[in-house]
């Protein structure tokens, strides 16, 4: 069967005209950023003290959407879901980078995507975030030769829910869809709890 | 008069029908940290061409040309512009810092680059950030991403005390 989408993949725009989208779909995601409040460092933070959980609930609604358009249209035989960019699975360097990852967010309040964003609508600090992102890089390239075996260590290549849990894709959206529903209820339950008497 | 944020779950919806279209586009999702190595690798071997040694700056230069010649860099430039036009459009443009209200601003700034720094070298051992590796991994059912995605928010909880104060106003104690 011939897939239409992804245009890309498929060859069905040009390398410069995938560039020229490429600031069009960043210039949408950085207004709709904004929009939500994502160019807040305080409001990203306040999700770990039960404040406002306006992230896990923007996040987990992005996911259950944008996954529900891809099964809906690879159903219909529109997209080839296996032509979409997956990250592969690196177990230690994920649990790691991970937690380093979620010291830093805390402490900064923002992620690089959210930042730029918000250096965009005047945010001070996160100018000063991104100007750390630099010397990040910068650390990351002079320790590489140190660190490049346990950044490439517990490889599992492209690893999928169904590889996982077994079935087909349909399993993983239904997973994908609890694992995302169950988590924003957790929370909001958990918000409860912890701000009795508070908004 | 500043515009009230949008309803979270009507900006979810939003936003997922933005990442489906770039999928469907440019057969990947949005991502921004990948801008920020390619930016300080190009710089240093602007530089000085010994750089070029480094075997992680190296594989950004492998197409021959910028290492900013990029999906994500040019995306990223979108991005900025995107958060200018909302805050302007909404009222809310203006420079200045996100804290609680009585942190001093020195340490706010220090926790920020620090916060940053971490941040980038986190990504370059998780292949990207909350978007190019979250958002897009959970979207195409990654395994990895999940382990990531419970890390990131697991860690987040666990050291957030350590900065409660930065963030949160909490009333004095009565006498």
């Amino acid at each position: 069967m011939d897939f239409i989408l992804p245009l890309y993949k498929n060859a069905l725009i040009s390398p410069e005209a995938n560039l020229f989208f490429a600031v069009v779909m960043g210039f949408a995601f950085g207004f709709v950023l904004e929009r939500t409040g994502f160019t807040r460092s305080l409001h990203i933070a306040e999700t770990f003290y039960f404040k406002n959980l306006a992230v896990p609930k923007i996040m987990g609604v992005t996911v259950i959407t944008a996954t529900t358009w891809l099964i809906i249209f690879s159903w219909l035989g529109w997209i080839d879901l296996g032509a979409l960019f997956t990250p592969k699975t690196y177990i230690w360097p994920y649990v790691v980078g991970g937690i380093l990852f979620g010291l830093g967010m805390v402490m900064s309040g923002y992620c690089p995507g959210t930042a730029v964003a918000g250096l965009g609508s005047g945010k001070s600090d996160a100018l000063v975030f991104l100007l750390g992102l630099f010397g990040g890089a910068f650390l990351y390239f002079m320790l590489y030769p140190m660190v490049k075996d346990f950044a490439s260590s517990g490889n599992l290549g492209v690893l999928k829910l169904q590889d996982l849990f077994g079935g087909n894709e349909y399993t993983s959206y239904i997973l994908t869809v609890i694992l995302e529903t169950g988590i924003i209820s957790f929370l909001v339950l958990l918000q409860k709890l912890t701000n009795k008497g508070e908004k | 008069m500043e515009k009230k944020y949008w309803n979270p779950y009507f900006g979810g919806v939003v936003l997922g029908t933005m990442l489906f279209l770039v999928f469907a586009i440019a057969s990947q999702g949005f991502g921004a940290s990948g801008t920020f190595s390619r930016a300080t690798a190009q710089l240093l071997v602007n530089s000085d061409k010994s750089w070029l040694d480094n075997a992680y700056i190296a594989s950004y230069f492998h197409h021959g040309g910028s290492a900013l010649n990029n999906w994500t860099v040019f995306e990223t430039l979108g991005i900025l512009l995107g958060g200018f036009a909302s805050a302007l459009l909404a009222g809310r443009l203006m420079v200045k810092p996100d804290k609680a209200p009585k942190y001093p601003l020195a340490k706010r700034f220090l926790w920020a680059l620090v916060g940053g720094m971490i941040v980038e070298f986190a990504t370059r051992l998780d292949r990207g950030c909350t978007s190019g590796q979250g958002l897009d991994g959970m979207v195409t059912f990654s395994v990895g991403t999940w382990i990531f995605m419970f890390s990131v928010f697991g860690a987040a909880l666990i050291f957030s005390p350590l900065f409660r104060k930065q963030w949160v106003e909490d009333k004095e104690e009565e006498e």
